[in-house]
């Protein structure tokens, strides 16, 4: 009798599934046509053998913003051989370009041709400020399904990007789902509020839409500049003693600056020993924070990034000498060649120079990174230690010789690797490119090759007659395809 | 010697207390210590030798002799941190009635069967190990962590308990137990003969110097090019190549880089930068540590194509004492406000733990380990760190971080804590200025209050004094 009943049951079901009034309930949810699938293949170059070309693909999401425009995070698009897009979260795989990219903003523009991925697909909404809540969701496409997880508020803060030292505003979100950090869009009442850029623990940082949008509004009007930073080093006080030795009346407060960039010339605006009251109309307390109108408590440094881009002149009330100043800040532009060991080096191949076996590639943090994410502890101490060193005019970046690929010409040097070059036949290795020409300016025979000093070799001497025969010798039995790869 | 050689073995108790480096007023838990020595012969008498580590920082020292039950009180004659090896005298003489004192012998050769007699644990009675000698070589002597001197390897377990004991050949002590390696299996090192020897012949005049260093940086030399460069003839194995000169000024003065060793303390040396010692290839540093402090130690060189004869002075190196670990002298420190100094020093880093290669910990590291030999010019006699706060309302807002090292207090370069008390005394303003190296800033103390306040933080703290220099 049951099983009548239960089949009874299961056919009434089915009709009601196929009926045409069923159909016609379906509510879509508006982020299936505005949110879409980008798979990047990149090269993922391996430092340890620079000539390596091996190949990853990544999944992200984009936002459906303007005319025939997707817009998503500059993450996993560097090194890219093919970018494809698609929508609905299934089905057709559409090849795609990028129109514009800045690592630093993090922020990446890219469209498809093919007319037909845009039909369907309309335009997302995005939130000019971001409401607060107690929790938000977030989307993504998930097996083909549009996944719609909620996530705790955490906080606001301003931290370093996930691809630049450039601090910016960024949400907190608490949340247990694995695998975002991929452009996945965080939305509050039904409009976009963020994009996901790194999930660490339970931790899920987003991009707020408002830097987003600053940086792509300003990128359509031509205005964008890149992103700015404060190149001068600031450290908070609470300690009235300090205070009342910099003369500062009244409460304490504001940031005093403990270093400025060593080429800062007179026209710098700030100078050592400055007490930051101001920074672009803003007070800033003894915390050297700001009160933001739309965010809260935030790191002054957060002010770099507020509706500024690089050239911008930030004016600042700064006290010195008892007196409370104006000055005016010129916000420099965030490069990564401003660090002595550049953060990164993206969309070209990295550079390298085999010469008899000797390989060289330029010191950076990209190279560090071999001794993985934990690389700051792992990394051989005084390579690391560089980071905290600033380029000078003499020294503005560094070429280490990394490996040895053993060959007759080499013999006896096959042990040593990761040791920074000073000069080779005389010449100051400033970058890559000055090897080359110094390995044409041997004398008495040989190459001289001289490291830094410090524990390590200080010197090494090759046969400069054989150095070309043997160099070709390595690329034939290590299956190197170049013997350099050397950038402008 | 007359006698089984275990009659000679003592079993070595400490009782010992090692100040704790971040808060170097205090000290740690007092510790009992088991170890192992045995009696030999001194131009003063009988004594007990053992390991430098197995007395290190002894509240009370005792040892026992064989098969008798009394302890002993011993204290220690001479100790050498750098060899750890260490003479103890027994206050009651009768500890050595009937015992013989034990004979040195020659290095063993490899492959050639030593016994090691000692007390380790597990047990009370002594323990005796057979093993083979299977490596002579310069090993890091862990007890101070950067030096190295010669040591021999045997298959003979030696464990916690053994160090100190001797390793005996043919009735005759051929070493001095002290360590093994984590992580190696059937492996255990002792102190070679030439070395015991050494701190022997270094005591008689009645005070211990140390090993000297030379300050070469010597390298292999191999390279062809380089080898036909520098003259050597083709085909030649030996000479080896002065890459660097250490902080050592007679060797400053003598040699210079580039030039070839060929010959240190009558021995050829080898393009690997090794001497043939008694059969076994070894560290050509060799001859100069069996030269006493003072002394010279004739060198061949090869400079520019043409031999030359050095006599090479010697001596004691104390530039990296900070660098290695140190003993028995309870950490300097000055109290100011609150505010705890201490020279920065490898037994200080230790405390760090796993924080250590933080960025707050980078410059700390590179200033104890790298600088010397980066900038000497820049280098300070007793780098000193603040370390620590003692609460209290007067220092409540200072804001420096602890850990951080210390560049000038009232404008005044800090080379040492003496600096550090003379600078707080120099101040004339309202403030003391403590400005920090790196990117650390600087920080302020209010001056009246802090000299008002020292005495109660001193008292609130249980420091006795505000400082040991």
């Amino acid at each position: 009798m049951s099983r009548k009943l239960s089949l009874a049951f299961l056919f009434a079901a089915w009709c009601r599934l196929m009926s045409p009034a069923f159909a016609a309930e379906v509510v879509r949810n508006p982020f299936e046509s505005s949110v879409v699938t980008v798979e990047v293949t990149s090269k993922e170059y391996d430092l340890m053998q620079p000539w390596n070309k091996p190949t990853r693909s990544i999944r992200k999401h984009a936002l459906v913003l303007g005319s025939h425009e997707l817009v998503t995070t500059a993450q996993g698009f560097a090194n890219r051989t093919l970018v494809r897009v698609q929508k609905g979260g299934r089905g057709r795989w559409f090849d795609a370009s990028v129109q514009w990219i800045d690592y630093h903003a993090n922020v990446a523009v890219i469209s498809a041709k093919d007319g037909e991925f845009w039909q369907g697909l309309h335009e997302v909404e995005v939130a000019p400020s971001v409401p607060r809540r107690n929790d938000y969701d977030i989307v993504r496409w998930r097996d083909g399904n549009l996944e719609i997880r909620r996530a705790d508020f955490s906080k606001f803060t301003v931290g370093e990007g996930s691809l630049s030292f450039s601090p910016r505003i960024q949400l907190e979100l608490n949340t247990e789902l694995a695998g975002l950090g991929w452009a996945e869009p965080v939305v509050a009442d039904g409009k976009v509020v963020g994009l996901t850029v790194a999930k660490s623990g339970n931790v899920c940082t987003a991009m707020p839409t408002p830097f987003l949008l600053q940086i792509v509004e300003a990128r359509k009007s031509g205005k964008f500049a890149g992103l700015g930073f404060f190149d001068f080093v600031w450290a908070q006080s609470e300690n009235p003693a300090t205070f009342e030795y910099l003369k500062l009346e009244g409460e304490p407060r504001g940031g005093v600056v403990v270093e400025v960039p060593k080429q800062a010339g007179a026209d710098y605006a700030i100078r050592r020993r400055d007490v930051l009251i101001e920074i672009d109309g803003f007070s800033i307390d003894m915390e050297g924070d700001f009160e933001d109108p739309e965010y809260g408590h935030l790191m002054l440094e957060g002010l770099a990034t507020r509706r500024h881009f690089a050239g911008d002149i930030i004016p600042m009330k700064v006290l010195r000498d008892g007196k409370i100043i104006d000055v005016r800040y010129v916000l420099p532009r965030a490069d990564y060649k401003v660090d002595l060991l550049p953060m990164h080096g993206f969309d070209h191949e990295p550079e390298y120079l085999v010469a008899g076996g000797l390989v060289f590639q330029p010191l950076s943090q990209s190279y560090l990174r071999i001794w993985g994410e934990e690389w700051r502890r792992r990394a051989p101490f005084r390579l690391a230690y560089f980071t905290s060193q600033s380029p000078t005019p003499e020294r503005p970046s560094l070429v280490v010789l990394s490996q040895v690929l053993p060959d007759p010409l080499n013999v006896g040097y096959q042990e040593y690797r990761n040791i920074v070059v000073d000069k080779v036949n005389g010449r100051v290795i400033r970058k890559l490119a000055d090897l080359k020409v110094a390995f044409a300016e041997s004398t008495d025979g040989v190459h001289r090759i001289d490291f830094f000093k410090g524990d390590g070799l200080q010197r090494m001497l090759l046969d400069a007659g054989s150095l070309e025969e043997s160099t070709l010798r390595v690329l034939k039995r290590f299956g190197i395809p170049k013997a350099e790869m050397i950038g402008e | 010697m007359a006698g089984a050689p275990e009659r000679s073995v003592v079993q070595i108790l400490n009782f010992s207390q090692q100040p704790v480096w971040d808060a170097p007023w205090r000290w740690q838990s007092v510790r009992r210590e088991g170890g192992s020595g045995f009696v030999v012969n001194t131009a003063k008498g009988k004594r007990v030798m053992t390991n430098a580590h197995v007395v290190s920082w002894g509240r009370q020292v005792q040892v026992r002799r064989y098969q008798d039950p009394r302890p002993f009180q011993a204290e220690v004659d001479f100790i050498g941190h750098d060899c750890d090896l260490a003479v103890l005298r027994v206050r009651d003489e009768s500890f050595f009635e009937g015992v013989d004192a034990l004979e040195f012998g020659e290095l063993p050769e490899v492959r050639s069967t030593v016994v090691t007699y000692g007390y380790p644990a597990g047990g009370e009675q002594i323990s005796y190990t057979r093993g083979v000698v299977s490596r002579i070589e310069l090993q890091t002597f862990v007890h101070v962590g950067n030096r190295s001197l010669l040591a021999v390897q045997t298959d003979a377990a030696i464990n916690p308990g053994n160090s100190g004991g001797p390793v005996v050949q043919d009735d005759k002590v051929v070493g001095v137990a002290f360590q093994g390696v984590p992580g190696l299996e059937n492996a255990g090192f002792f102190i070679s003969p030439e070395v015991i020897r050494h701190f022997m012949k270094d005591i008689s005049n009645g005070t211990y110097n140390g090993f000297p260093m030379a300050g070469i940086r010597l390298v292999p030399l191999q390279n062809p090019a380089y080898r036909k460069f520098l003259g050597l003839p083709e085909g030649s194995g030996q000479g080896a190549r002065v890459d660097g000169i250490g902080d050592v000024p007679a060797t400053r003065e003598l040699l210079r880089a580039d030039d070839v060793l060929l010959e240190a303390g009558g021995f050829p040396v080898g393009s690997d930068g090794t001497i043939l010692y008694r059969g076994n290839r070894v560290a050509a540093g060799l001859p100069f540590q069996l030269a006493q402090h003072g002394e010279t130690v004739p060198i061949k060189l090869l400079r520019e194509k043409k031999e030359m004869t050095v006599e090479l002075p010697v001596s004691v190196y104390e530039g990296d004492r900070a660098a290695g670990s140190q003993y028995d002298r309870p950490p300097r420190f000055f109290v100011r406000g609150g505010l705890v100094f201490t020279p920065l020093s490898q037994d200080y880093l230790r405390t760090i733990g796993r924080d250590l290669g933080d960025a707050s910990t980078t410059d700390l590291v590179f200033e104890l380990f790298y600088l010397r030999q980066e900038k000497p010019e820049a280098v300070r006699r007793e780098p000193v760190v603040f370390v620590n706060v003692l609460a209290h309302p007067v220092n409540a807002n200072f804001g420096a971080r602890p850990r951080s090292l210390v560049d000038k207090i009232n404008g005044i370069r800090i080379e040492s804590i003496d600096d550090v008390i003379r600078a707080f005394e120099a101040g004339k303003g309202a403030q003391d200025v403590i400005e920090f190296v790196g990117k650390q800033g600087f920080e302020c103390l209010q001056r009246e209050e802090a000299d008002a306040a020292n005495a109660e933080i001193l008292k609130t703290y249980g420091l006795t004094n505000d400082r040991r220099l």
